[in-house]
């Protein structure tokens, strides 16, 4: 977009300061938003109950399946299967262990399976060149209705103790190893997004398909990777839901769809692929997550949790929006009036 | 990805056939039609199911087929409209659940016609659609994100209206709507959705706005040279997709006789309204197709449905089938640009890089 015009240097280093700002912006209202809990929550810093600022179980899964949708942000992609895979691979390990399958072979089975399935949506999507969004869409209703018949009549639980313990429930020095996961999963998303060659093949891939390809990057299978990845970390949530809360369930995955793509987006990513950075999603991660803890504590009921967060999506987007503008990207009239060529439209929907 | 497609490539408005081809080629282009093709699969798969199970062919059945199509059916009209200016909703559960469960609650406490209902549900409808918009339009956030952020805050609406209780008991002139008939065998229900597809479709063929919702969807930057407001264009979509989602809440609450938190939302509605869209030949790239495909292809769904339960699968893979259809639906339509049949992907593995980049930046 921006590296056609002529006056490409300014604008970039303007967008740059865009990135900053959001970022400084983010850890602000993350500041404001510990201070408020920091009183209005007695209790709040000393532990790692349901209302404690280490009450994890309420968000990491979201938190995880936020990174790996990350991934097919960052190439101008979407998917809209993770909610619903997370909550397939919690049915396939669980279904796994009740015939008689060691637990953490069915654990590595199941992640097997779900960044299998992101493979084969990757592969549906560039081999056909179908929009990522209508793919994904399908897959989302399949993976949910293979759950509820895979799943029986019975829904799984009751797992080994030490199952729960690693994934779920157990503490290291205090420190829930949920959020060690997250820390661990985290960090490895920083590298491959901004130390690696495929990160950076990724971003340009979002940020101008066709430079991508002129540059002798392989499009699809950037995007495949990307897509893997993201299965992949959606089974990983799906392994740490069924390990918090000892069961799982058909219906457990799909709504977590909505809050990981809001951590996504309000983490500075664009929506349209090709730029952002890891460390928004992540503090944007803790933002809603302490959000729904503070909510839920004020006896706020999930539905109105759930509503906060389509809000804070839409209003984030929009302030983002403004920002973007404001620092000199070009408007749809200004492209309309002919002063600047055609770029990505907002009204398409393969454009997400 | 596709861009924004050349005019020559698309013919902006479905072309009335016959006009200036000869009979024989007419009739060859109006049987290749996509609703052409929905009638024969439906029938067929009605004709097969009979054979098998013999009691599927009686008019009670049929009947109760067809009826129980027309929410599905109406919404996929509504779907239609933004589909058109290449835009998604997947808010329209929510907006159906809330015009059921507000002219529900009005009808059962306080016995209101539905005639009153009706401007009420098209108001309701219509100003949540005009939210969806507005952002679209003058927040520029994708229509997916978009109504993915209206889908949890109207569905929250829905379930608060409803609270603990649910509409059960309607007013015996909607019992009439639900099982009257106009002539014998054709259901009042049939009619107001047959009577909604017409209107639809005359308002796209024959109005200024429905010809702009074609030339934006088509080219955005064509019509906006060509003087069409694009921006009120794009707004009217929403708007409109919104009103006839308020419409088919109004039939959901006859047909179903109430309505409760979850209504729209746990029939899957969102999904089967886009599968009937991009099943009845309309496609999500913007300016092409109509309201008639999608009409048919809601009334297929719902028979094929039916036809899948009477052969005694678990009806738990109801969605994962119509995952399976919209995927084929998006797989054979070869009119989209950039898009591969699977024939030719099969034959040409190593697709080309073209020689000189395209004109446009590609998102």
């Amino acid at each position: 977009m921006s590296d056609l015009q002529p006056q490409a240097r300014p604008r970039k280093l303007r967008r740059f300061d865009v990135d900053q700002r959001w970022l400084a912006a983010l850890v602000g209202i993350l500041t404001v938003e510990l201070l408020v809990f920091n009183l209005s929550i007695s209790g709040f810093w000393s532990g790692s109950g349901s209302s404690g600022w280490l009450g994890t179980e309420t968000f990491t899964f979201t938190s995880i399946i936020a990174l790996g949708v990350m991934f097919v942000i960052f190439t101008g992609d979407i998917d809209l299967s993770v909610g619903a895979l997370a909550g397939f691979a919690g049915i396939v390990m669980g279904e796994l262990h009740l015939g008689g399958m060691n637990i953490w072979l069915a654990v590595v089975i199941a992640l097997l399976v779900s960044a299998g399935i992101g493979l084969l949506q990757g592969l549906i999507i560039t081999f056909f060149k179908l929009e990522s969004l209508l793919v994904t869409l399908a897959g989302q209703f399949i993976l949910g209705a293979s759950s509820v018949a895979y799943e029986g009549a019975v829904p799984p639980s009751s797992f080994p103790h030490t199952f729960v313990k690693v994934f779920g429930t157990g503490t290291v020095a205090g420190i829930p190893n949920q959020l060690l996961i997250f820390a661990a999963l985290a960090l490895i998303s920083v590298l491959i997004v901004h130390r690696t060659r495929f990160g950076r093949q990724l971003v340009l891939v979002g940020h101008n398909r066709d430079a991508a390809a002129y540059a002798g990057i392989r499009v699809s299978l950037t995007r495949i990777r990307a897509f893997t990845l993201s299965g992949l970390f959606a089974g990983i949530a799906g392994i740490i839901i069924a390990a918090t809360f000892n069961s799982v369930t058909d219906y457990i995955g799909t709504p977590l769809l909505l809050p990981a793509i809001t951590a996504v987006v309000l983490g500075g990513v664009n929506i349209f692929g090709g730029s952002g950075r890891v460390a928004g999603v992540i503090i944007a991660t803790f933002i809603l997550g302490l959000l729904t803890i503070g909510l839920l504590d004020d006896g706020v009921g999930n539905n109105a949790t759930s509503m906060a967060t389509g809000v804070l999506l839409l209003g984030a987007l929009t302030v983002k929006g403004v920002m973007d503008r404001r620092i000199g990207l070009p408007s749809l009239g200004d492209r309309l009036r002919g002063r600047l060529p055609p770029a990505s439209s907002a009204h398409s929907p393969e454009a997400t | 990805m596709s861009g924004i497609a050349s005019p020559v490539e698309h013919q902006v408005i479905p072309a009335r056939p016959g006009r200036r081809d000869s009979r024989r080629s007419a009739a060859l282009r109006l049987a290749r039609r996509r609703e052409s093709l929905l009638i024969v699969m439906t029938v067929a798969v009605f004709s097969i199911t009979t054979a098998l199970e013999p009691s599927f062919d009686t008019s009670g059945n049929i009947n109760f087929m067809l009826e129980s199509a027309m929410p599905l059916a109406v919404l996929a009209v509504g779907q239609t409209m933004v589909c058109l200016v290449r835009g998604i909703d997947v808010s329209v559960a929510p907006i159906l659940g809330i015009a059921a469960v507000s002219t529900g609650f009005l009808a059962q406490d306080d016995g209101s016609s539905y005639v009153l209902m009706l401007p009420l549900a098209l108001a309701i409808g219509a100003g949540l659609g005009v939210v969806n918009g507005l952002f679209v339009t003058y927040a520029r956030i994708p229509p997916i994100i978009t109504t993915l952020g209206t889908l949890s805050i109207y569905a929250g609406i829905e379930l608060s209206l409803v609270g603990s209780s649910a509409v059960q008991t309607l007013p015996a002139s909607y019992s009439t709507l639900n099982t009257g008939t106009l002539l014998p065998d054709i259901s009042y229900l049939l009619v107001i959705g047959v009577v909604v597809t017409i209107l639809a479709a005359l308002f796209l063929w024959r109005t200024t706005l429905g010809r702009a919702l074609y030339a934006v969807g088509n080219n955005v930057e064509a019509a906006f040279r060509a003087g069409i407001r694009v921006n009120a264009v794009l707004v009217s979509a929403y708007a409109l997709t919104g009103l006839i989602a308020g419409l088919a809440g109004l039939v959901y609450l006859v047909y179903y006789r109430g309505a409760e938190g979850g209504s729209g939302i746990t029939e899957n509605l969102n999904l089967l309204s886009i599968a009937a869209v991009l099943i009845g030949g309309t496609t999500l790239t913007g300016g092409k197709g109509g309201v008639v495909g999608p009409f048919l292809a809601a009334i297929f769904i719902t028979v094929a449905d039916e036809a899948v339960l009477v052969a005694g699968v678990n009806p738990d893979w109801q969605p994962a089938g119509v995952g399976l259809l919209l995927l084929l639906a998006i797989m054979l339509d070869r009119n989209q640009s950039g898009r591969r049949s699977l024939r030719e992907v099969l034959l040409a593995r190593h697709p080309k890089l073209p020689l000189a980049p395209p004109n446009e930046a590609t998102p």
